[in-house]
């Protein structure tokens, strides 16, 4: 067997619509699929079983014998029952069809069907109406018509809801085995309920299957559960800790204004007659090309430009130059850059990590309080990263680095939070990790987001002013 | 002109003198800067040291600028550059040191005579001067004014360290000390506390010494076990190799990361745990090769601390300087020329172990410089922490500019005065261990000993572990190590 999707676009009664979907799956492949409430898992795996109209592409290689079980199934079937009861004008209280009767009619083996029943101990229930089952039960019984109709192809959609742990671990035992002759595709969104033997992930977001992986590529794979993680648990930013707390600033004082700044190296003036002020809860988006000065422009703010010394700076109620230390500036502020990636090269835990972020410093020095640790331990679990919180930072993929210092840059709730190219060098899938982060951020309004990017597909919802700079003109000139 | 202090003081004051040197804990320090702050620091010199530790002293909160001579503005040289670029207010001698209420003084030793001669008259009264190594006023006996406060901080880095782990929040080890001939208002302490802080140092561990202890350990450490034992051992090992036909690319690479390899082992855990990274065999070879060397070497470990306590080394140095830096600028190009210099580290795989297995030798020829320095310097007066600092603790960031730029990159980092004794340790070295590396094959240098079973004696090895770690040097390691290890926390 060799289904495959090609580009294909799939309309659901206009409601839904799935985009170039390309998809494969091959003989001794078991798909889960994946993603947020809403990206189109259920119907994705719907139209293996003939649902939703094909608009374009090619699809190919669906076996003849297909077999689907789902709420939308569930729902549909119990509507029918009870359109049936509504349709029963005589004074009597009909029975409906009974779930003797519903299996029967799946045409399935009946000895296969017989030793389901055992397993899932419905013996009781066989002659009991359908629609009288509970929601478990119908479950049940449909998993059986399903399995017993011995398909090529057995599409489960979310089929471990509802079930009891010993019911759940018969199934996944028997499923396992089926897997040997058959192909399965699960939509299942607890990644704890993967069960061993599915080969494949397949991850949806916004109609489209983004992101194919098999499981035997164990990197990928997590990577792309820490995904669905960030994307699907309810996340909360941690509180910060009140001793370690930026202070608040002065109401109406901006955070950083910046008036006719110039930076030169020897003749070279590589930003001259700058402005900039930014006030609070304004999000500012930074761009411009090359050379133009977005990385000095920024570290005149944070004061690690040595030029902040010489240009008209005042910075959290600050004027620079009058007696103020760094660490006094730096408290306001959470900083992420692929610059502070590389200098970070501290054989230290990824709690620690965290925990530097109150004190600024690359690599923790300060005995840290039984608070910072707390919210520390916090921040790993939004991450998903509480497993590996004593594992060293220098052992953590790129990624997973550029989360842990964006959790770092976050732990004070900074009144300033820059990041500053915080997608660069990151794949697709760590984009979309750091994306999703960045965006619980924004949403939870602890601070005011400067981000500095070159890309729109990496824009990010909440961010509406926008500063441009260009190359200094007098330098094109020379 | 040159009147050595310390040849002034009387062998109870110069036994005092000798044996300051405490560890300061952190809870020292809370007063930060405060001693400093609002006070006007006068910068002399900008060069690596110069520079970085301005640029602390500035995020730090202090008003820093530079001083440099005229013609350095002028001719906008590099040091002119480095200020101006920096930000920093950069102004003449008569400029701005009448206006400073410290001047650090961060010029290379010979220069110190005459830039203090010149900006003395001109200093504020009661204002403060700065040193970053005591020889012009032990070795030169400089004579301060009376009303002016003399103190000195010493961070025990290259400049560019000092500022990369002030950046991380972070710093490095530093010894501070105030001259008590000049201390008229009593506040040197208070001072040379807030500038570590200012740099960063505090965090890192802070040693109060004396000016006395500081040149006379430095002195010691930096010409014998710190850079002449590494420059004559390289030019030992490497020659021994080609001797017997080893590739000479090989051999290279093997000794310029060897010694950096093998002292980080002694940063973690002492000279017992560098030995502990050799098999059972290997160590004990080890062992018996540095116990030969160490009875080979010791009359030029005296010899040396001798001519350091006495100010004949000062003397001897002062007279190539008014020699317009002969032997030194001679010794200099004679050590370009050497074989290992000119020969180019090959491509080759060499693990962090092969570099213990292959190098006995060097492993032993630092474990006996470090014993002997750390004797010697002991036995001469010398407390026990000044003594490990000056010995163990400096050795690995010397073999790291070794790993760097080879014998060039250890001569050009360290202080002319470093530089000049390290050659005159290597040239009475080399001659003295001729004898000795007669005996010596590839199995202790280059190949290893391939043994095919690690047997040894019990009671050897045993008699060999305790010796290790009954080492004095090992004891005030041990405390030493633990006190930093506190300081740097979880890292």
């Amino acid at each position: 067997m060799n289904i495959k999707l090609e580009n294909c676009n799939f309309d659901f009664d206009q409601r839904f619509q799935l985009e170039a979907v390309n998809w494969q799956i091959e003989a001794g492949q078991h798909w889960v699929v994946t993603g947020a409430n809403g990206s189109g898992k259920s119907a994705l795996v719907a139209t293996l079983a003939g649902f939703g109209d094909q608009l374009v592409g090619s699809f190919t290689g669906l076996p003849e014998k297909v077999a689907l079980v789902s709420f939308e199934a569930q729902a549909e079937l119990i509507e029918q029952e009870r359109k049936k009861d509504d349709a029963d004008i005589l004074d009597v209280v009909a029975v409906g069809t009974t779930v003797s009767e519903i299996l029967a009619q799946g045409g399935g083996d009946a000895l296969i069907t017989k030793e389901l029943v055992a397993k899932f101990e419905l013996e009781y229930l066989l002659d009991r109406a359908f629609r009288a089952l509970s929601t478990g039960e119908t479950r049940k019984v449909l998993l059986i018509r399903a399995i017993a109709s011995e398909p090529q192809l057995l599409i489960l959609d979310e089929p471990f809801d509802g079930l009891d742990s010993k019911t759940l671990t018969m199934l996944q035992e028997y499923l396992e085995n089926l897997s040997k002759g058959i192909n399965i595709v699960m939509v299942l969104n607890r990644c704890d309920e993967f069960p061993e033997f599915m080969t494949h992930i397949g991850y949806m977001q916004q109609g489209s299957l983004i992101h194919k992986v098999a499981r035997s590529d164990k990197e990928a794979t997590r990577e792309l559960l820490q995904l669905l993680h960030l994307k699907t648990s309810h996340l909360e930013i941690p509180e910060t800790d009140e001793v370690s707390a930026s202070q608040l600033l002065k109401d109406g004082d901006p955070l950083v204004k910046l008036t006719d700044i110039c930076v030169k190296y020897d003749e070279l003036r590589v930003v001259e007659d700058f402005n900039w002020t930014i006030e609070a809860e304004e999000h500012w988006q930074l761009s411009g090309p090359n050379g133009s000065g977005k990385t000095a422009v920024l570290s005149l703010i944070t004061g690690d430009h040595p030029q902040c010394y010489t240009n008209n700076i005042n910075v959290f109620g600050f004027q620079r130059g009058n007696g103020e230390s760094i660490w006094q500036i730096k408290q306001f502020i959470g900083y992420v850059s692929t610059a502070l990636q590389w200098e970070y090269r501290v054989g230290t835990s990824l709690k620690n990590v965290i925990i530097s972020g109150f004190y600024d410093s690359i690599g923790l020095y300060t005995k840290s309080t039984d608070s910072q640790r707390k919210i520390a331990d916090q921040w790993l679990a939004v991450l998903g990263m509480s497993d590996r919180a004593d594992i060293s930072f220098n052992r953590l993929s790129f990624g997973d680095q550029r989360l842990l210092l964006i959790a770092r840059a976050m732990v004070k709730h900074p009144p300033l939070l820059i990041l500053d190219e915080p997608c660069l060098g990151l794949d697709d899938i760590n984009r979309q990790l750091v994306l999703a982060l960045i965006e619980k951020i924004c949403a939870a309004g602890k601070s005011t987001v400067l981000y500095v990017n070159h890309h729109s597909e990496d824009a990010i919802a909440g961010i509406e002013k926008h500063k441009k700079m260009v190359k200094n003109v007098s330098n094109i000139s020379h | 002109m040159s009147n050595n202090y310390f040849n002034t003081l009387t062998l109870r004051d110069q036994l005092e003198q000798l044996g300051k040197c405490r560890f300061m804990h952190l809870n020292e320090f809370t007063e930060g800067v405060d001693a400093l702050k609002g006070k006007k620091i006068v910068v002399i010199g900008c060069g690596a040291q110069g520079l970085n530790q301005g640029l602390n002293l500035r995020d730090s909160g202090l008003d820093v600028s530079y001083t440099l001579r005229q013609a350095a503005i002028d001719e906008k040289r590099q040091s002119w550059k480095n200020a101006t670029e920096n930000g920093f207010t950069v102004g003449t001698y008569q400029e701005l040191i009448p206006t400073a209420d410290v001047v650090l003084n961060l010029t290379p030793d010979k220069q110190h005579t005459p830039v203090v001669n010149e900006i003395m008259p001109m200093m504020k009264n009661g204002a403060c001067l700065s040193y970053s190594h005591g020889f012009n006023i032990v070795e030169e006996g400089m004579k301060i004014r009376e009303d002016l406060t003399v103190i000195m901080v010493a961070p025990k880095c290259p400049g560019t360290e000092v500022r990369a782990e002030y950046v991380r929040g972070f710093g490095v080890p530093t010894l501070i000390a105030v001259h008590e001939d000049n201390d008229p208002q009593g506040h040197g302490l208070a001072l040379a506390k807030a500038y570590a802080v200012g740099t960063g140092g505090h965090k890192a561990g802070v040693l109060m010494s004396s000016f006395v202890a500081e040149v006379k350990s430095d002195l010691m450490g930096e010409q014998t076990i710190l850079c002449g034992m590494l420059q004559t051992g390289s030019i030992l090992c490497f020659d021994k190799m080609i001797e017997k036909g080893m590739d000479a690319g090989y051999a290279s690479k093997l000794i310029q990361y060897g010694w950096e390899v093998v002292t980080e082992a002694l940063k973690y855990g002492g000279v017992t745990n560098m030995l502990d990274r050799l098999s059972n065999p290997d160590k004990i070879k080890a062992f018996d090769l540095s116990e030969e060397l160490k009875v080979i070497m010791r009359p030029l470990y005296n010899k040396h601390q001798d001519d350091i306590m006495d100010g004949t080394f000062s003397s001897g140095m002062m007279a190539d300087w008014a020699n317009d830096d002969e032997k030194l600028l001679g010794w200099r190009a004679e050590t370009a020329e050497t074989a290992y210099e000119k020969t180019p580290a090959g491509d080759f795989e060499i693990s962090e172990q092969e570099y213990f297995d292959h190098g006995i030798l060097m492993v032993a020829m630092v474990k006996a410089g470090v014993e002997l320095a750390f004797e010697t310097m002991t036995a001469a007066g010398i407390i026990a922490e000044s003594a490990y600092y000056e010995s163990l603790h400096e050795t690995p960031l010397i073999a790291n500019t070794i790993a760097r730029k080879k014998l060039y990159e250890m001569n050009a980092t360290i202080s002319d005065t470093a530089e000049y004794g390290c050659y005159l340790y290597n040239h009475a070295c080399l001659p003295l261990l001729q004898d000795f590396m007669k005996n010596i094959d590839t199995d202790v240098i280059g190949k290893g000993t391939n043994n095919e079973d690690n047997g040894v004696d019990n009671a050897r090895l045993i008699e060999v572990n305790e010796a290790l770690r009954a080492h004095p040097v090992e004891h005030i390691g041990g405390i030493l190590r633990g006190h930093m290890s506190d300081m740097k926390a979880i890292v």
